[in-house]
């Protein structure tokens, strides 16, 4: 025989069906998140390993130069010199070497225009399809010529190519003209995956790549029968200190982890936005459940009369609550893979190339959004369980006594605690910052939801006064809600349930509030940024490279030796071990004095050519170092150095916290440099339009390079803290949606509970627009109320995590008045929207009907 | 009256029983030391004028509330020694409800509502006994059928049927005809005194319907939170009489 709570449970939710549909899809939505992040994650990472393990073609070992530290797959690699191949062909079992060459190449498509591609453009050095890196040959030749290329198919095609035209090629070295004798392919496909390939024949490339004898590594393939590692031991007795051998399986492994260690990061973003949208889930399932026990306490009570014990009656709410987290788990899985899919797609319109492959629904996937579907919708639902065992059978007969049972109110001091121990939280992660990102972001991220819940629980006790004082100013240019009839009517019934009030706005106040406390750290970094920008930067001048690879350092010394322009400076970057700790290093020339004003307090920008170090006065006081100290650096190639402190300054917004020579980098690196960007200023009595063109025309030979003037360099780095914005805000948008059905949720709960009193005020003569008017504005009430809630909240917690970053991001701490003023605004829509439901369900009652309600 | 009955303990009785709403200046007694029993196998009314405390007492007599000073027992049972989960099973085992409205629970059928009590309790219903409740109510091509579904003398018949299921020492109606028409209240009450007779059951009742409250074996007068009262084998003319006198 079925328990009668278990019966009484199920038919509870079926009877409840609509009711409960709303939080039903909360808690889908953010189920889908959490476990779409997952698929998405698994399904990504598990066909990048595929692609690079395919990638790896015939490649059974790889000699390269090891690195000091870091990523083993970005790490920056002085070459291999070209030396060591016949001697390790020599080597018994070596079937075949191969030099891997793979530097910038920009094809010119047949209209003259550089060839865009979503990946890498490359040139490499290639022997043939009979060579180990799994590059086919789909017609045509391979390049056996000087001025011979193929090209990879879907990039010629792209550009407009066929066999035996001639291609104009751009390289390190500059533009070159080559026929194209072969179209090549990758594995089975057509191309490189959204790179273009250029392969020219070893020594060709290692001409036009500017390879100097030197490849990036050597790739070796092992005869069959030979044990790969023996191979191994033996390459390795021979190669010179600081060059190693791995396996291919090693080099791939190594390229997919480094990715897939982003793919990681970026997974986890989504994940956070998962958690809020779930938060913010939690209060519609717990007003919900609160709603519908205060509906139904006659029962509730009358169960209590015939014998229902407490602890069945919370069995009963639970099971409920566990019953909805079930289905809705059960979709949220489904759903995940759905959201998984549509990022994909997104992202991939948005020009990022996920590799396809089939959905990963792992174990861990199902086994996560179980235990958080199911976890979080029983969480909320165990208060309003409680409080309905709460309810005394009496109330079967008097419901005033079961009311005053529910309202029973001990929050304010619980409210206040949680409110305090959440601040303090939040304030020691942000500020104490104990233990490393983990702890202070764990530390941060408790103590903030728990200032929400502080904030929720203690918003009851406003609530009334609240809705009254919003009902008085909201419609100010037209006249005071509370004049007319349904104005005041939706202002009373916001305050005459303020726990429901204050935990529907809650949902919105938390949304909102991460809404503004991001708009106010966004806005803080702006301004910093703008104003470091705007006080350092002097160059006439920017030259930035499209496609992330770098420019060509041929460019900067073209440009360097133009008549129009004064000083040029390029800024390249490498990564070095100080004091333990890796760090971004920046290059450039003593004439950067010129391009940017990077502060100096002491010493001098020129002491950078006496090989001397400049360094941020942050890092400077925390290492304690002044002028004349010297500081010892590992390079990643493994060799040090001693560098004497040249200089220290104050604006780290360009030239990052760390600057040495362009000399001093040759030095230690032999990898192939690049330059990030290269700043000019125009030379005494040039106009702007001539320097602009005299560089414009220089640029046309490096056509992945976009050149800008001051404004322009600034709008365009803004326009990456927009973009990365626009996708913050997109995320949040979920846990605002959320918020916006718990109000509409709310609504109709309210109006399904108010039918009696609808039928009634129709009766004695309101009409439905009248009827649908008092909805919408208690609905606006509310949202209004959440959205003020959330923005007080929001902008000291923006100020807070300002004022806790680092100097080199934050120096000014902004408040976007615009920003808040437009949230504000919006919850007015929010309102009007969520009402829209609600509203229309509280016209259509029939007068009789609603009267003879009980 | 039997002597065989007077000798073991009453159904249920109140000693010295009191219950005070409020504080001082607003302090509302609404039983003000009560002291009644009510008899095995006996059909009692209870009726007085609004405010009288004739819910207040029946409330406390079931367990319901809780008094302010004094006794109340179920059988030999002080209720004032129960906890909580005690007081829930003496109602599940020991008292039977009937309500004037709101008595089903919406969402389980006519039979389910009735054996619910001793679902709760995990106890298996005789079947004996409640097919001669189901016929004596006479509900049984009712039973699958939905509160919803059902006419209002309906409900109040599986409510009756409920109190009786799971043969408990004594059910409390409170108004259990308040919300019926003459004719269909007259059904319920001739069913309840059935009980009573034929089943042997014991039913107190709250009402204000002289008309209903003459189906007793006896009345039970409260005004201002006193025994005022009393009549046996009463006739619906002897006790609008004595409410008369009452109210004024």
């Amino acid at each position: 025989m079925v328990s009668p709570v278990v019966r009484l449970t199920a038919r509870g939710v079926v009877a409840r069906k609509f009711r409960i549909l709303l939080t039903t899809l909360a808690v889908v939505s953010g189920v889908a998140f959490v476990s779409g992040a997952f698929v998405l994650t698994d399904s990504v990472k598990a066909a990048i390993d595929n692609l690079f393990e395919e990638l790896r073609g015939d490649i059974d070992l790889e000699v390269r130069t090891t690195i000091a530290f870091g990523d083993e797959a970005r790490g920056e690699r002085d070459p291999v010199p070209l030396s060591l191949l016949p001697e390790i062909s020599k080597i018994e079992g070596v079937r075949l070497v191969e030099a891997n060459l793979r530097r910038s190449a920009t094809i010119i498509k047949a209209d003259g225009e550089p060839l865009k591609v979503s990946g890498p453009a490359f040139g490499i050095a290639w022997d043939g399809p009979d060579g180990l890196d799994g590059r086919t040959l789909i017609a045509g030749t391979a390049p056996k010529g000087t001025k011979d290329v193929a090209i990879d198919k879907s990039s010629a095609k792209r550009a407009g190519y066929e066999i035996g035209d001639i291609v104009t090629i751009v390289g390190p070295t500059g533009k070159d003209q080559f026929t194209l004798v072969g179209l090549t392919g990758s594995g089975n496909t057509n191309g490189g995956g959204g790179a273009s390939i250029s392969a020219f024949n070893p020594d060709t490339a290692n001409d036009f790549l500017g390879a100097q004898d030197q490849a990036d590594s050597l790739l070796i393939g092992v005869l069959p029968g030979f044990s790969l590692s023996e191979v191994q031991a033996s390459i390795a007795e021979m190669l010179p200190e600081s060059i190693e051998v791995i396996t291919g399986v090693q080099a791939a492994k190594e390229i997919s982890g480094s990715i897939n260690d982003v793919i990681d990061i970026f997974g986890k973003v989504l994940l956070g936005f998962a958690a809020i949208s779930l938060f913010v889930s939690a209060f519609l399932i717990f007003n919900t459940f609160a709603i519908i026990v205060s509906q139904r306490l006659r029962e509730l009570a009358l169960m209590r009369a015939v014998g229902a014990s407490t602890q069945q009656i919370r069995a009963m709410i639970i099971g409920e609550g566990l019953i909805i987290g079930i289905i809705a788990t059960g979709l949220g899985i489904l759903g995940g893979l759905g959201v998984a899919q549509g990022i994909t797609a997104l992202f991939n319109a948005a020009g990022a190339a996920f590799p396809t492959a089939g959905l990963t629904l792992s174990l861990r996937t199902i086994l996560v959004s179980v235990f958080i579907g199911i976890g979080v919708t029983v969480t909320a639902a165990i208060v309003p369980a409680i409080r309905a065992s709460r309810i005394p059978p009496v109330a079967a007969m008097r419901p005033e006594l079961g009311f005053s049972a529910l309202q029973r109110n001990k929050r304010l001091a619980v409210g206040l605690t949680t409110l305090l121990f959440g601040i303090t939280l939040f304030s020691i992660g942000l500020f104490v910052q104990p233990g490393g990102a983990v702890i202070t972001l764990a530390s941060s991220a408790i103590g903030a939801v728990m200032l929400f819940l502080g904030v929720a629980s203690l918003s009851t006790t406003i609530a009334a006064p609240a809705s009254r004082l919003i009902s008085r100013i909201l419609p100010m240019p037209f006249r005071p809600m509370t004049r007319s009839v349904p104005g005041r009517l939706a202002s009373r019934n916001a305050q005459r349930t303020p726990r429901r009030t204050a935990s529907t706005a809650s949902a919105l106040m938390v949304g909102l509030a991460l809404v503004s406390t991001v708009s106010v750290v966004a806005a803080s970094v702006k301004k910093s940024f703008t104003e470091q920008l705007q006080s350092s930067v002097t160059a006439d001048f920017f030259i930035t490279n499209l496609s992330f690879q770098g420019l060509p350092v041929a460019f900067a010394e073209r440009l360097d030796a133009l008549d129009e322009l004064g000083s040029v400076s390029p800024f390249r970057a490498t990564r070095a071990l100080v004091n333990g700790e890796e760090k971004q290093i920046g290059a450039v020339k003593p004439e950067m004095g010129d391009i940017v004003d990077v502060g100096v307090i002491e010493g001098s920008i020129e002491s950078l050519a006496e090989g001397k170090l400049l360094l941020h006065r942050d890092p400077a006081r925390d290492l304690g170092l002044g002028i004349g100290d010297s500081l010892d650096i590992t390079w990643q190639n493994g060799t040090t150095a001693t560098l004497i402190i040249g200089g220290i300054y104050t604006e780290a917004a360009v030239a990052g916290n760390w600057l040495i020579s362009l000399e001093t980098l040759s030095q230690a690196s032999k990898a192939p440099p690049v330059d990030f960007f290269i700043g000019a200023k125009i030379a005494d009595g040039v106009s702007i339009e001539d320097a602009r063109a005299a560089v414009e025309k220089v640029a046309e030979e490096f056509p992945s390079a976009e050149v800008q003037d001051q404004s322009e360099f600034q709008k365009s780095q803004e326009d990456q803290l927009n973009q990365l914005l626009a996708i913050v805000y997109g995320l949040l948008i979920f846990a605002i949606l959320i918020a916006v059905l718990g109000i509409a949720n709310t609504m109709a709960l309210s109006v399904y509970e108010r039918t009696r009193e609808f039928g009634l005020l129709r009766a004695v003569g309101m009409s439905k627009r009248h009827l649908k008017r008092s909805v919408r504005w208690e609905a606006i009430i509310v949202s209004v109320f959440g959205a003020t809630l959330g923005v007080v909240v929001g902008i000291p917690l923006g100020v807070s995590v300002a004022m806790a970053l680092p100097d080199s991001f934050v120096t000014t701490t902004q408040i976007p008045v615009n920003t808040i003023v437009a949230i504000l605004l919006a919850s007015i829509v929010v309102g009007i929207v969520a009402a829209i439901f609600p509203a229309r369900r509280a016209a259509k009652l029939d007068v009789l009907a609603a009267i003879a309600t009980q | 009256m039997d002597m065989t009955q007077v000798a073991s303990y009453p159904a249920a009785a109140a000693l010295n029983a009191s219950k005070i709403y409020g504080k001082d200046d607003s302090e509302v007694r609404a039983l003000d030391d009560v002291t009644v029993d009510f008899q095995l196998g006996h059909f009692t009314a209870i009726m007085g004028p609004s405010g009288s405390g004739k819910s207040t007492l029946m409330h406390c007599l079931a367990g319901l509330d809780s008094l302010t000073s004094g006794s109340v027992c179920i059988g030999d049972t002080d209720l004032a020694q129960l906890d909580d989960k005690q007081l829930t099973t003496l109602r599940r085992e020991k008292v039977g409800f009937i309500f004037q409205a709101y008595n089903l629970i919406p969402t389980l059928t006519a039979l389910e509502n009735i054996t619910l009590p001793m679902d709760l309790g995990g106890l298996k219903p005789e079947q004996e006994w409640l097919d001669t409740v189901i016929d004596a109510m006479n509900l049984r091509n009712r039973l699958s059928h939905r509160p919803s579904e059902l006419s209002g003398g309906q409900q109040q018949r599986v409510a009756v049927a409920r109190a009786l299921a799971s043969r408990p020492q004594i059910i409390f109606a409170d108004e259990p005809t308040g919300n019926l028409d003459s004719k269909t209240g007259a059904e319920i009450l001739t069913f309840m005194k059935h009980a009573v007779t034929d089943l042997h059951q014991t039913i107190v009742m709250v009402t204000h319907d002289p008309l209903a409250a003459a189906y007793a074996d006896r009345v039970v007068f409260l005004a201002d939170g006193r025994v005022v009262d009393e009549l046996s084998e009463p006739t619906s003319a002897q006790v609008l009489d004595r409410m008369k006198r009452l109210g004024n």
